[in-house]
């Protein structure tokens, strides 16, 4: 409860930021997709509800339940999944709902305004595009599709069908990342030099499950479902290059290989990926699910500073210097233990800046945007006007992350078609 | 329990002692502020420093005189 509290304060005070004069205006022109954020949306779809089917409510589906439980513009009405253990634990989150056990039954259903798909990968496209069909406004989780085949045609059946569209790319919405990004783009920090982000884990990525539904319950570790990493976690940190830069990767090269998770799964356990924009500037992508020591990270690199977009710190190039007094006792400390060398090593190694940085947003905002995003949708379910670029980003940021997991797949630096190109 | 008396010129001597270790570092922070041309406004900001330094210097003033104070009747015993 405490917890709940403090996150509706994080969010109350962050709305309140956007709704502020001034911040507000700036901050919609950066993010325009966050029309439906501001207090005055809020208040044009007061009283209002859509109402909502869930499909597919696993692990990521229940949070979701969870969250839009607390939102006054939704309104669950439906629940649907092909596993009964998953169907039965959403029901009891959310009861009162309709239970089905096939995708095409709420989208049959009247009482359904909008779907929630959190299925796996390899069905976005097929239930997305179904939805689309029955005239449902649709919320599908990220990466928007297993081939890029697939995400141009569903971006282009969502845009015709005038039925509002969002895909789980929560970072949209983080506080933290909307702050850091309103600093980059201010060009406060000089130009952004490079992009990196990491995603390291220490684990097999399974969940336990009887035999006969390892692949439907583990299908995040094979191809015919999923294309691992790639999809699952660099879909959310290609979009801060994309972002940033306010440009599209030219070409993508990389390596993949499975190096310790040697158990069947058919997906990498390592990654290296390397997107290089038309300016030259590269952004690197790199996942190792048997080291957990780095952790994940999502930097922005600028010539006069550095965004830590997931600490939400920024590190100046040349920081402020310490006191003299600092200065003065920190010379006299090494001088007196810093031993000198006689005959060893001239070189001395360019360690990283040990600098702590300064903080962007307040030390214990805890929201990720996953609730923000998914408020949004409601919103704009209600009103039924799109957000603008919500969906461009989306798009791109599943488009390249498919297209690195094909460059490690063929060994081959890659470009985007043209025709891919919205 | 016996009371123990400081007179006046103890107290006033000690006082200086102190006194003394404060303007030194207050000038050590001076010299800081000079060499490394940092702003002097420090002089107030980092009094915290000045006061640590002051402390640092009384405990080595107090080391010095006690160990002259124990030469000193180590001789006189002599």
């Amino acid at each position: 409860m405490a917890d709940n509290n403090k996150n509706n304060m994080d969010r109350r005070s962050f709305l309140g930021t956007l709704g502020s004069a001034g911040l507000a205006a700036a901050a919609l022109t950066s993010f325009p997709w966050m029309t439906s954020c501001t207090p005055k949306a809020a208040s044009e779809v007061r009283g209002e509800k859509t109402r909502i089917g869930i499909i597919g409510p696993g692990s990521r589906g229940q949070l979701h339940i969870t969250q839009l439980l607390q939102m006054p513009e939704a309104e669950i009405v439906a629940l649907c999944d092909i596993y009964e253990p998953n169907l039965q634990a959403a029901a009891a989150i959310c009861p009162g709902s309709k239970l089905y056990r096939d995708y095409r039954e709420p989208l049959d259903d009247k009482d359904v305004d909008s779907v929630v798909i959190t299925v796996p990968l390899f069905r976005h496209y097929e239930i997305a595009k179904a939805a689309f069909a029955a005239g449902k406004n649709v919320f599908c989780e990220k990466a928007m599709c297993y081939t890029i085949d697939e995400c141009y045609d569903l971006y282009k059946t969502g845009v015709a069908s005038g039925k509002i569209f969002f895909v789980g790319q929560q970072r949209l919405f983080d506080p933290k990342y909307l702050k850091a990004f309103e600093i980059i783009k201010s060009g406060e920090l000089g130009p952004i030099v490079n992009v990196r982000n990491y995603w390291f884990r220490n684990g097999d990525w399974r969940r336990p499950c009887e035999p006969e539904y390892e692949r439907h319950i583990n299908w995040r570790l094979y191809r015919e479902y999923s294309r691992g990493l790639m999809t699952e976690l660099a879909c959310h940190q290609i979009q801060n290059g994309t972002w940033a830069l306010g440009m599209y990767p030219e070409k993508v090269m990389g390596s993949g290989s499975t190096i310790f998770w040697k158990d069947g799964r058919e997906v990498f356990d390592n990654v290296a990926v390397i997107y290089t924009f038309p300016n030259g500037i590269n952004m690197t992508f790199e996942s190792v699910i048997s080291n957990k020591h780095f952790g994940m990270g999502e930097y922005i690199l600028c010539n006069k500073g550095t965004v830590d977009l997931t600490r939400s710190r920024l590190y100046y190039e040349n920081p402020a210097p310490k006191s003299g007094m600092r200065q003065l006792l920190g010379e006299i400390e090494n001088n007196i233990f810093t031993n000198s060398a006689f005959a060893g090593t001239s070189f001395v190694a360019e360690t990283g800046s040990e600098d702590k940085g300064v903080s962007i947003m307040p030390e214990g905002l805890r929201s990720d945007g996953t609730f923000e995003i998914m408020q949004a949708f409601c919103r704009a379910a209600i009103t039924g006007v799109q957000p603008p670029k919500i969906l461009e980003e989306a798009y791109y940021a599943s488009v390249y992350a498919i297209l690195g997991d094909e460059a490690l797949l063929q060994e081959k630096t890659l470009t985007l078609d043209d025709k891919y190109k919205i | 329990m016996k009371d123990i008396t400081i007179s006046g010129k103890t107290l006033r001597r000690e006082m200086l002692i102190v006194l003394g270790c404060f303007i030194v570092a207050v000038g050590v922070n001076v010299y800081s502020i000079i060499k490394y041309r940092t702003p002097f406004s420090e002089i107030f900001t980092q009094i915290g420093y000045t006061l640590i330094l002051t402390l640092a210097l009384l405990i080595v003033v107090t080391l010095i005189r006690l160990i002259v104070c124990l030469i000193k009747r180590i001789f006189i015993k002599k």
